[in-house]
C-alpha cells in the first residue's frame, strides 16, 4: 500500500466536487487511526455505485466495488467473515438512502460493527442530476423538469429510529472536522453512520449557503429525541456527532469469540462431528 | 393407454403406508414414526411429505414406502392408509392396493369403506385430543403387522418425547382397537439395511460442512428453509455460522462479502428468492467470488405453489445473472450424490473463483431416504493462493484465467471490483482492457470444461435399447419405476447441467429415447435437443406440483416404448 494511499488512478470527479473533501478526510483519518493502533491493512472498504463509488479506485485499501445500494450488505458480509477487520462502507444518497435503504436500516438495527459514510449531495449526479431521496421538494432535474413533487428523507432521524448507535453529520467543506468524525466512527464499537453533506458543483452547488449555515456541535445530544430535533433545524446546519451509545454488536452476539476464518475446526474435528450426525 | 393397474409392482416386499389429516394433527411426525419403525426392521425407507402452505387445517399426508431392497421413491398405492379426518378419507380411498387396509375415523364417517376407528371419542378423555391424533399411524401399523405392544410403546416414547404419556396411552388404545377389529393380517419381513435416513436438505448441509463451509446465509423460503434451520441448530458443532438477514438481496451480497474475507460461503433459496439474487449472482461472476447457491425448486411462476415440487427453474439456473461469465450448475440425482456433489461444488468454485448452483427440487430437499456416505471421501481442493510478499494483483492474468487469492489483512491492497477492471482491480473502460478481462474470465470457463471432461459427469443406470434421459430428483422416480416394474431401459442422468457434459451424453443418443421431467415447457428436453441434437420419441412430464408415482410413471414408460 502506498504511503499516501494513492492508487495512481486518474481522478474523474469534477473540479471543486465535494468528493475531494471526503477523499482527503478519509486519508487523514486512516493516518490518525494508524497512530491510534489500527493498521491500514485491517481496514477494508466497500462502495456502491455513483460518483461516490469512484473513491474505491482512489484509495489504496482492500475492498469491493459493490453494486448500486449493496455496499452495506457487502460490508456486513466481510465483517462476518472476519470480525477483526474494520469495515468502512461508502454510499451515495440515491444509492444508500434509496436503492439500498433496507440494508442500511437493518445494519443499524442489528448494530453490526461497521462504519457507513454517505456522500449526500442531494442528486443522482453520475446519471445527470435526477432528484434523489434527499433532494428538496421542487428540485428540478431531467426526470422532474417541473420540480420534484416529493419531500426529502431526513437521514439522521431515520438512522436513529432504526437503532444506529453512532450518528454523525459531516460537511465536505470541513475536511479536518470530517476526518475526526471518521476516526471516531471507526473506533466506535458498533454501527456508525456519517451523513456527509456534499455539494455537487454541477447539480447542487450550495457551497456558499452551506458555508454560512454550518455550525460545529460542541456536544452530542443525550437522547435520541433531542438528536432528531437537532437534525431538523433549518436555520443552521449542525455538524458533528449527534448521538452515540454503546450496546452489544451483532457480530459479537452472533459469533461470540469465534472468528469464522481464523477459528476453523480442524479437518479431524469436523469429520468427527459430521460422522456423529451420520451415525447416531 | 396403459393404466397403472396394468403395471404391478414386482417387489413383493414393498410396503407403503399413507397417513393423512389436517395440519396440526401431527401428520409429518406420524410419517417419521412409521419411517423409524421400518428402519428398526432393517428395511430401506423413503418418506415423502405432502403438505400445504398453512399452519392449521387443510390436508397433509405422508407416504412412507419401504422394502428389504434398496428403493428410490415413495409410492402412492398403499398397503395401509390411515385417515385422521374426513378429507383424507375422501382423498386416499383411491390410493389402496387391492389387498390394502383403509382406516378411518368412524366418529366422522358413517359406514365408510374399510375399518372404522372411533378416534374422536377415544381421544376425548385426553387433554389435547388433536395433538395425540397423529400417533394413530404408528399404532395401526404396529397392530396390523403383529408388532408387540412393548416395542410400540418404546418407539412412541422415542418419537414423541413431548406428551409422552398421553401419546403412549392413546397408541395403546388404538393398537387394541385395531387388533380387535382386524387382527394382525399383514406380513412384514425384516431386512439388512443399517443406514440412517435423512432429508435431502440436511444431506446438502452436511455435504457443504464436510467441505469446510464457514457461513450459510439465507432468507426463509420453502423448500430451502430447512438448510437454514439445520445450520442454526447444529452449526456450532460443525463450525458453520447461520445468518438470516433482511432479504435475499442482502443474503447474496453478504455471501460475496464473506468470501472477500476468505470465508467459504453458501446461500439457499427457491425460485422467487433466487430471482432477487440475480444481480448479486452476476456480481459474483464479475468480482470472481466463489459463492455456492442452492436453488431448491417449487412450482412457479411467482409464488407458485410454495410447498410442492417442479423442475421449471432449469433454464433460470442455467442463465441466472446478466452478462457473460462462467458458472457451474449441478443437480444431484440421489441423496449420497447430494452430499458429495455439494462438497465437491464448494471446492470446485473456490478453485475457479466463480459462482455456482446446486439445483434441486422440493422432492429431494424435503423427502427423506436411507443414505450411506463417508465424509472422509470428500475431496477438498485448496484455492490457488498468492505466495509472494509483493506484486499482488487481484486479477492477475494467468494461463487458465485463475488469479491467485489473498485475504485481508494484506500489506498490498486487494481490489475486488464489480465494474470492469484491470489486473489490479481498478476500474477501466479501455477497449483492450475490457476485452482482455472478458478473455480471462472466459478462459476459466474453458478450464472448467476441461476439468469436467476428466470427471464423472453422467450417471447411467441399467441397460437396454430404450434410453431414458432425466435429471435431479426425477431420477429417483424413474429408477423406482424401473426397479418395481421390471421394464428394461437405460437411465441417463447428467449430474452437471452447465457446462453440460455433451461428450458423455452423445454416447447415449441411440435407439428410442424418452425424456422424463417435471416441467410443462419441457425445459430439459429442449436443452438436450439444443446441445446434443436429441430428438426424443416421447417426453413424459408431470407439472401439478407432485412427484411422479413410480407405478404410474412405469405405465407411461411402458406405453412410450411399446
Amino acid at each position: 500500500m502506498s504511503g499516501d494511499l494513492d492508487t495512481g488512478a486518474e481522478i474523474t470527479w469534477c473540479t471543486g466536487c465535494g468528493n475531494f473533501g471526503i477523499l482527503a478526510a478519509v486519508k487523514k483519518a486512516v493516518k490518525k487511526l494508524e497512530e491510534n493502533g489500527i493498521q491500514r491493512e485491517d481496514i477494508v472498504i466497500s462502495t456502491g455505485i455513483g460518483c461516490h463509488g469512484k473513491i474505491f479506485d482512489y484509495l489504496d485499501l482492500s475492498g469491493i466495488y459493490s453494486l448500486h445500494g449493496r455496499e452495506v450488505a457487502s460490508a456486513e458480509g466481510i465483517k462476518l467473515g472476519n470480525p477483526d477487520l474494520k469495515i468502512i462502507a461508502f454510499g451515495g444518497d440515491g444509492d444508500c438512502y434509496g436503492e439500498g435503504l433496507a440494508h442500511l436500516l437493518f445494519a443499524a438495527k442489528r448494530n453490526i460493527d461497521i462504519t457507513v459514510i454517505v456522500h449526500n449531495n442531494g442528486a443522482y449526479a453520475l446519471t445527470t442530476g435526477q432528484a434523489s431521496p434527499t433532494s428538496p421538494k421542487g428540485f428540478k432535474g431531467p426526470a422532474t423538469p417541473m420540480g420534484s413533487v416529493e419531500p426529502p428523507i431526513e437521514p439522521i432521524g431515520l438512522l436513529l429510529s432504526a437503532g444506529a448507535s453512532f450518528v454523525a453529520r459531516g460537511y465536505a467543506g470541513k475536511v479536518k472536522h470530517m476526518s475526526d468524525l471518521i476516526v471516531q466512527a471507526v473506533e466506535h464499537p458498533g454501527f456508525a453512520h456519517i451523513d456527509v453533506v456534499q455539494p455537487s458543483v454541477v447539480f447542487t452547488d450550495y457551497y456558499e449557503e452551506y458555508n454560512d449555515l454550518v455550525d460545529e456541535l460542541e456536544d452530542t445530544r443525550s437522547t435520541k429525541f433531542e438528536a432528531m430535533e437537532l437534525a431538523r433545524e433549518s436555520d443552521r446546519l449542525p455538524i458533528g456527532v449527534f448521538y452515540r451509545e454503546e450496546r452489544p454488536t451483532y457480530n459479537e452476539e452472533l459469533l461470540g469469540e469465534r472468528n469464522p476464518v481464523k477459528d476453523r475446526l480442524s479437518d479431524e474435528k469436523r469429520l468427527k462431528e459430521i460422522r456423529s450426525f451420520l451415525d447416531v | 393407454m396403459v393404466s397403472k393397474d396394468d403395471v404391478r409392482a414386482m417387489d413383493e416386499e414393498l410396503f407403503t403406508v399413507i397417513i393423512g389429516g389436517q395440519a396440526g394433527q401431527g401428520v409429518k411426525k406420524a410419517g417419521e414414526a412409521v419411517s423409524k419403525f421400518f428402519l428398526e426392521k432393517g428395511r430401506y425407507v423413503f418418506e415423502m411429505d405432502d403438505y400445504q402452505s398453512l399452519i392449521r387445517g387443510g390436508h397433509n399426508f405422508a407416504s412412507v414406502s419401504s422394502s428389504t431392497e434398496e428403493l428410490f421413491s415413495h409410492h402412492m398405492r398403499a398397503d395401509v392408509v390411515v385417515n385422521l379426518d374426513k378429507t383424507s378419507y375422501e382423498m386416499h380411498k383411491k390410493n389402496l392396493t387391492p389387498d390394502g387396509l383403509n382406516f378411518y375415523n368412524s366418529d366422522e364417517i358413517e359406514n365408510g369403506e374399510g375399518i372404522g376407528l372411533p378416534l374422536t371419542s377415544m381421544s376425548k378423555e385426553f387433554q389435547r385430543p388433536q395433538l395425540i391424533m397423529g400417533v394413530t399411524g404408528i399404532a395401526v401399523l404396529a397392530a396390523v403387522v403383529g408388532e408387540n405392544k412393548d416395542s410400540l410403546v418404546s418407539l412412541v416414547n422415542s418419537v414423541y418425547p413431548r406428551g409422552k404419556e398421553d401419546n403412549t396411552a392413546f397408541s395403546k388404545l388404538v393398537y387394541d382397537e385395531v387388533l380387535d377389529k382386524v387382527g394382525s393380517t399383514l406380513d412384514l419381513k425384516e431386512g439388512d439395511c443399517r443406514n440412517r435416513m435423512f432429508p435431502g436438505n440436511h444431506v446438502i448441509a452436511l455435504g457443504a460442512a464436510s467441505a469446510g463451509l464457514d457461513i450459510y446465509f439465507a432468507y426463509p423460503m420453502t423448500p430451502a428453509s430447512s438448510i437454514l434451520h439445520f445450520y442454526a441448530s447444529h452449526g456450532d458443532k460443525l463450525g458453520v455460522t447461520a445468518v438470516h438477514p433482511e432479504s435475499e438481496i442482502a443474503v447474496a451480497n453478504m455471501a460475496i462479502g464473506a468470501t472477500i474475507a476468505g470465508a467459504r460461503s453458501m446461500v439457499g433459496t427457491s425460485g422467487g428468492g433466487f430471482a432477487l439474487m440475480a444481480e448479486a449472482f452476476s456480481l459474483a461472476g464479475m468480482v470472481e467470488s466463489p459463492v455456492l447457491f442452492v436453488l431448491s425448486s417449487r412450482p412457479g411462476p411467482a409464488t407458485g405453489v410454495p410447498t410442492y415440487t417442479e423442475q421449471g427453474d432449469l433454464g433460470f439456473a442455467l442463465h441466472q445473472g446478466h452478462g457473460d461469465f462462467p458458472r457451474i450448475v449441478a443437480s444431484p440425482g440421489y441423496m449420497e450424490e447430494a452430499f458429495y456433489l455439494t462438497a465437491d461444488m464448494l471446492s470446485l468454485l473456490w478453485k475457479y473463483q466463480t459462482p455456482g448452483i446446486i439445483l434441486t427440487e422440493k422432492h429431494l430437499s424435503e423427502s427423506s431416504m436411507c443414505m450411506d456416505v463417508d465424509p472422509s471421501k470428500v475431496r477438498t481442493v485448496d484455492p490457488r493462493m498468492h505466495e509472494e510478499d509483493t506484486g499482488y494483483k487481484r486479477y492477475l492474468f494467468t494461463e487458465d484465467g485463475v488469479s491467485p487469492l489473498t485475504f485481508p489483512p494484506s500489506k498490498e491492497a486487494i481490489k475486488w471490483n464489480g465494474e470492469e477492471h484491470d489486473e489490479y482491480g481498478l476500474t477501466t473502460s479501455r477497449s483492450e482492457e475490457v476485452a482482455a478481462m472478458h478473455d480471462k474470465r472466459y478462459m476459466k470457463e474453458k478450464a472448467i470444461l476441461e476439468e469436467l471432461k476428466d470427471r464423472h459427469t453422467v450417471n447411467v443406470y441399467g441397460s437396454g435399447e430404450n434410453v431414458i434421459f432425466t435429471y435431479g430428483s426425477t431420477t429417483l422416480s424413474v429408477r423406482e419405476a424401473l426397479r418395481c416394474s421390471g421394464i428394461e431401459a437405460k437411465v441417463v442422468q447428467p449430474i452437471y447441467l452447465r457446462p453440460l457434459p455433451t461428450w458423455e451424453l452423445k454416447k447415449h443418443v441411440e435407439g428410442r429415447s424418452i425424456v422424463v421431467e417435471q416441467s410443462v415447457a419441457q425445459q430439459f428436453s429442449t436443452l438436450l435437443e439444443d446441445k446434443i441434437g436429441l430428438e426424443p420419441t416421447s417426453v413424459i412430464k408431470r407439472y401439478d406440483g407432485r412427484p411422479f408415482d413410480p407405478m404410474d410413471l412405469a405405465g407411461k414408460i411402458k406405453e412410450a416404448i411399446r
